[in-house]
């Protein structure tokens, strides 16, 4: 066995597995070694306790399907057909070319342009770069010149272009349901004015989500400061509340703390999801993989403790992760402040004696003293303000101020909570109330109803590219405008701001945010670019110096802002905070007896529910748990035993009188006790894609149960349903696939290994001449195109997948096609468990196609469709494709998707019919047709735009000059992709590093992306609770 | 009992045996002369368009460079249409009041484009780059023929894949110096044209081994 292939057995067994004190001793001796790699309950079942084999789904499943039509109709009907298609024949349609009539500046019709500019999230930017051709975006870059998040990209932004194409966005204005146009609307709207100016505004009310823009903060302000009475409230449903809260409550003002994930080298996070979906997700993920790369001459990694209730990716990528409910996590932060000496009174003990969780407080406090002032807790969004003030209070102990941690001044204003508004509308003090992009009919807490509430208002305006569930409950919807459309601004976590400009003039009647605000101010609010007069108005004036100088001296100051992406010198300057005080103890939350709590948690792929009617983000496998189109009550192993709950099973959730039906999965890693549930589904006015899909989380969620419900029964109801997911999906079959270190073992592998050659193994396959001898004898060698993937930086976030999509015009398939097995993305991350299932270490692991050099898809090809090209790019012809399968049928890696239908075009969630959805379609790559074999190109079209590139300009391609699509949007760097024949090119050193290796190299295929294995520092070992130990 | 079958049958029998070899065979052929004909690819068809422009009166009778309406031929793989203000540059001096340019002055005035239609058509899994090909010496009469002899335009070439590849496979004989790529008249006798084209090749860095790998053209 080489030191590569040296197996990683934990030390002590699987706390559920054994049971008695002795175990810590006997351990090595008598428990069987903990199941590693497995994928699903099935395979863990196996491995651990010699089960049968599971029963898995067919490669390829069977095609036909029983059908109302018989052979013979089918037959007459073929023959009628291909009759009728003969008759039909007429001369090959005309295409036509539709230039300019004025061209504009720069723009060269056939190539891209890039342009910097912003989306939102939360309210916060998320600062990209768009892609245009001729004025059509149909893809986004990451913006690697912003100083926080720039640096890579998540799977929102890069499904953001299908929204802006979706067909389902609102195009009219509607009043009470019928088309109405602007003038009525304005009409209306001047009558209401000419009322506010006599009464203050009175009963006029403005709702928004979160907002960081100064514009529009701005232009509220100016219409409070009209309408004194009038009244801004703010609702945003993953909002940031007991953070601000918890800042107040330590340190008396309202600070926002800014984590740097960069300068910590111990991390506790107390049901902080930080690496996943979120506004903040590409700044934090791209920090904190700046401490977990493993290279050869790597001395210390980063270390990470989680305790959560939920198997997110931020547990999933923790050293040391404790499978807590959201109730208990109070009493564990309680417990880790002890260890800094918090006065004991004041501190309540970990609840049912749970000693694991005591040595887990033990061994995180014993990791933060170990690093002063690299050390950092973070606590999240579902934790109330005592526990976020708690960690503040310990992160002063280990002096994290001023490094892992920094803090600026929360002073921008905001408007009030949601439901002061919902009492006065139901009260009938409210009469005019705007709702800037917000959708509280279905996402405000249930026992506002606000749905209802909205009857009581005699008039109701709601603006968003959206007629969602509250337009439906409006009297006026006015369609928003996408992003890409419109001027605004916003400002990134640390205060950065970014001018946002819009890459194509609006598709819809659609009005900006300024335009309805106009209104208000009694404007016609129909003036060309009023959204950018808007903006510029504001920076004219609040601008830095260098812009209000001048007018010149501003034009030149809004160029470069433009260009660059955002505004220099704009974040928000970091203050020394006060020291923290210790925050009181809140009262614990009695636990009902049977009853378990409910954990409301930000979808990975519609995020609260806006992104609903992307199809994109739907098909996207959710990053733990691979489930597609829908959310499921995640139970726990026990749970689900003690209620005789399977996968798939329908459970009632039910709190008090209200109850709710979703669909049971089996959660590796679910805290017992605990059901997590994505929010965002069960949408009845999403769109045609996602509309009534899952269910409606909530329905059960109230303002004093934001994040968790503590009295929630379940109740299984006998119904079952198939569960979507694709874990199981293109399985390679349990072979030595991940590989894992510790960090010493990979210290040591460093020293014995000073140059590592991979050997060539032994192969059947002909010797297929790769680089043959060049007919004018030069020895120039060609590219070698290859790739390497970190597993060690990958935290499974999937922006790559969702980027490669947009990329490749890889279509998706709908939850029909899921259920046979079916998929396309050309790229899919793999979830792979070791150890028990109560509390697994997770590991994520990319898969694109190989481009073995010996590709075992290529002698089995009839038509010669699968071939090589002379830098090693295994490369599919599609107008060569017969779509045999057999490609597929060869593949050891499972990479090959085939379009059984005409996914591209044509199909129900393809296109829908609309033409529209065409323009989001790269021009670059072929939209693959029915009956054809695709696969991962290495991104065929951005290698050949650089040779030719550098081919007009005589030179060889630069290092660096090839950016893959998934490399691109990685905000890890997990993904490095370049020429191998270089010796001093990234991948090559990258392939010399002791822990690569090659996926599956026992088959002799010579793939050229080959892996790192994951490499993590753990510490010593604890106790024989500590189910995480990698030894 | 009379004979069923009459002597003459055994001709027909004959014949029959003969058609069901020969009729298929013909029917394959005559698909494959088809396929190729000019009827299928439009070789020398003019294609109607909303102005009859001629390129015969542009380039051979005014003397205008490709490069003039044709702007992102060295830079785009699209070499581009010209927008309706390069037209009005001088159409808005000379044959103001032609009818025949009546579309394009109400393309101006009503900010609405020509609408041309296609000559050149290449199948939607085929990237064609304009530029690479000016780049590396091929020059505009190549592939397009003797465009300034055209009074409409037409197709010259069947753009089919043997001819993509005919050229791929051997290049040589149809480079030319960097300054004569725009030039129409460019026609030097072919044992010429091939020995200054193998010089051409190690000039512009063409390797014509590669040039036939599927992903050069198909992605």
């Amino acid at each position: 066995m080489s030191p590569l292939r040296r197996p990683i057995t934990p030390e002590a067994g699987p706390s559920g597995g054994c049971g008695g004190a002795a175990c810590g001793c006997h351990a090595d001796l008598e428990t069987p070694a903990p199941a590693r790699g497995w994928q699903s309950l099935d395979d863990w079942q196996r491995l651990s306790e010699g089960g049968p084999a599971p029963v898995r789904r067919p490669e390829f499943p069977a095609i036909i399907r029983e059908g109302p039509v018989s052979r013979r109709t089918a037959l007459k009907l073929m023959a009628a057909a291909s009759a009728l298609a003969t008759a039909a024949c007429s001369p090959r349609p005309q295409n036509e070319i539709v230039p300019y009539v004025n061209m504009p500046e720069r723009v060269v019709p056939g190539t891209d342009l890039l342009f910097a500019t912003a989306l939102t999230l939360g309210g916060y930017a998320q600062p990209i770069l768009g892609q245009t051709w001729e004025g059509r975006p149909t893809k986004v870059e990451p913006n690697p010149d912003h100083p926080f998040g720039g640096g890579g990209s998540d799977p929102f932004r890069q499904a953001s272009v299908l929204t802006l194409y979706d067909p389902d966005r609102s195009r009219s204005l509607l009043h009470d349901g019928d088309i109405a146009s602007w003038n009525s609307f304005i009409r209306v709207v001047s009558q209401k004015v000419a009322t506010f100016e006599s009464n203050d505004g009175e009963g006029l009310r403005i709702l928004t989500g979160a907002l960081t823009s100064p514009s529009l903060i701005d232009q509220i302000g100016a219409l409070l400061r009209k309408y004194p009475r009038a009244r801004w409230h703010q609702w945003e449903s993953l909002g940031e509340t007991n953070a601000a809260a918890g800042a107040a409550l330590a340190f008396g003002r309202s600070l926002r703390a800014v984590p740097h994930f960069d300068k910590a080298l111990r991390i506790v996070s107390l049901d902080a999801d930080f690496l996943g979906p979120g506004p903040h997700q590409v700044a934090f993920a791209s920090g904190f993989s700046e401490g977990r790369r493993a290279r050869r001459d790597s001395r210390e990694l980063t270390r990470l403790h989680v305790a959560e209730p939920t198997l997110t990716i931020t547990g999933a990528n923790a050293d040391h992760r404790l499978a807590l409910r959201r109730a208990d996590i109070a009493s564990l932060a309680r417990a880790l402040a002890q260890e800094f000496g918090a006065p004991a009174a004041t501190t309540a003990i970990v609840p049912s004696a749970r000693d694991w969780a005591r040595d887990w407080a033990r061994r995180a406090a014993a990791d933060l003293r170990d690093a002063p002032g690299r050390a950092l807790v973070v606590v999240g969004e579902g934790q109330p303000a005592e526990v976020h003030a708690l960690a503040h209070w310990i992160n002063g102990r280990i002096g994290a101020f001023g490094g892992p941690v920094t803090f600026i001044e929360q002073n921008a204003p905001t408007g009030a909570p949601i439901a002061g508004l919902a009492a006065d509308m139901k009260a009938g003090h409210v009469d005019t109330l705007l709702m800037l992009d917000c959708n509280p009919a279905y996402d405000a807490p249930a026992e506002l109803d606000f749905a209802n509430a909205l009857r009581n208002i005699p008039f109701s305006v709601h603006y968003g590219i959206y007629v969602d569930e509250t337009a439906a409950h409006s009297h006026w919807h006015v369609p928003g405008l996408h992003p890409f459309e419109t001027w605004t601004d916003a400002r990134t976590l640390d205060g950065t701001a970014t001018i946002a400009q819009p890459l194509i003039t609006p598709l819809y009647d659609g009005k900006s945010g300024f335009e309805i605000l106009g209104a208000l101010f009694g404007g016609y609010g129909n003036i060309a670019n009023a959204d950018r007069l808007a903006v510029q108005a504001h920076w004219r004036s609040f601008g830095p110096p260098e812009a209000i100088a001048s007018q010149g001296a501003f034009d030149l100051w809004w160029r470069k802002a433009l260009r660059d992406g955002f505004v220099a010198g704009s974040a928000f300057p970091t203050i020394t905070p006060p020291e923290p005080r210790f925050p009181p103890t809140a009262p614990a939350m009695p636990a009902a007896a049977g009853r378990v709590e409910l954990c409301f948690l930000p979808d990975p792929s519609v995020y609260d529910g806006r992104f609903s009617n992307n199809a994109w983000l739907q098909e996207l496998p959710k990053p733990v748990s691979k489930q597609v189109w829908g959310n499921a009550a995640l139970i726990s192993k026990a749970d689900a035993q003690r209620l005789g709950v399977g996968d798939g099973d329908i459970v009632r959730l039910s709190r008090g009188s209200v109850f709710l039906d979703a669909q049971a999965m089996i959660a590796p890693g679910q805290a017992e006790g605990s059901i997590g549930l994505h929010l965002g589904y069960g949408r009845s006015n999403a769109g045609e894609i996602g509309s009534r899909i899952g269910a409606n989380a909530s329905l059960l969620r109230t303002s004093d149960a934001l994040w968790s419900a503590a009295d929630i029964a379940v109740k299984k109801t006998g119904a079952k349903q198939p569960l979507l997911t694709t874990q199981s999906h293109h399985s390679m079959e349990g072979r030595d696939i991940v590989r894992s270190h510790t960090l010493e073992d990979f210290q040591e592998l460093a020293r014995a290994t000073p140059e590592h050659e991979r050997e060539a193994p032994a192969t059947l396959y002909p010797d297929d001449p790769l680089h043959p001898k060049r007919p004018d004898g030069s020895t120039k060698p060609d590219y070698a195109w290859a790739m390497v993937i970190d597993e060690s930086t990958c935290i499974g976030c999937n922006a790559c997948v969702i980027a490669c999509q947009a990329e490749n015009n890889v279509p998706v398939v709908g939850p029909e096609e899921i259920e046979r097995g079916r998929e396309m993305h050309w790229l899919r991350v793999d979830a792979y468990y070791d150890g028990a299932p109560d509390n697994p270490d997770v590991m994520f692991q990319p898969v694109p196609c190989m481009h073995c050099e010996k590709a075992p898809c290529e002698p089995v090809c009839p038509v010669e469709a699968s071939v090589h090209d002379h830098e090693g790019l295994n490369v599919q012809v599609y107008n060569r494709c017969i779509g045999t399968r057999f490609c597929q049928a060869n593949c050891p890696y499972k990479v090959r998707r085939f379009n059984f239908f005409g996914y591209g075009n044509g199909q129900e969630y393809a296109n829908l019919g609309e033409p529209m959805l065409e323009a989001v379609h790269n021009p670059d790559v072929t939209v693959r047709a029915r009956g054809v074999m695709e696969k991962c190109t290495y991104c065929v079209q951005r290698i050949s735009r650089a040779r030719r590139t550098a081919e007009k300009e005589g030179r060889e391609v630069a290092e660096g000059e090839v950016v893959t699509a998934c490399q691109s949007a990685c905000p890890t760097q997990a993904i490095q992709f370049g020429d191998m024949a270089r010796h001093d090119s990234a991948v090559s050193s990258l392939k010399r590093e002791p822990h690569g290796y090659d996926l599956l190299a026992e088959l002799g295929t010579r793939p050229r992306t080959s892996y790192l294995g994951r490499v993590r520092s753990s510490g010593p070992a604890l106790g024989p609770g500590d189910t995480r130990e990698a030894g | 009992m009379p004979q069923v079958f009459r002597p003459r049958a055994n001709t027909i029998a004959r014949l029959v045996l003969l058609a069901i070899v020969l009729l298929p065979a013909a029917g394959v052929a005559l698909a494959c002369t088809l396929v190729r004909s000019d009827y299928i690819t439009r070789v020398g068809m003019a294609v109607n368009q909303p102005v009859p422009f001629s390129h015969q009166h542009h380039v051979a009778g005014l003397g205008l460079d490709c490069r003039y309406c044709h702007t992102g031929v060295e830079n785009s793989a699209f070499a581009g249409v010209p927008p309706t203000h390069t037209c009005m540059t001088c159409h808005s001096q000379v044959w103001t009041n032609a009818d025949i340019l009546a579309p394009v002055r109400q393309s101006l005035a009503k900010d609405q484009p020509l609408r041309w239609n296609r000559v050149h058509n290449l199948p939607n899994y085929v990237y064609f780059d304009h530029s690479v090909h000016i780049a590396k010496g091929v020059g505009c009469t190549t592939c397009h023929g003797q465009i300034d002899q055209m009074p409409l335009t037409a197709k010259s070439a069947s753009l089919q894949m043997q001819w993509c590849l005919d050229c791929h496979r051997d290049p040589a004989p149809n480079l030319r110096p960097k300054n004569e790529i725009f030039a129409t008249d460019w026609n030097p006798p072919m044992d010429e044209r091939r020995k200054q084209g193998h010089e051409l090749l190690k000039a512009y860095g063409v390797d014509p081994s590669k040039l036939t790998d599927c992903s050069v053209c198909h992605r």
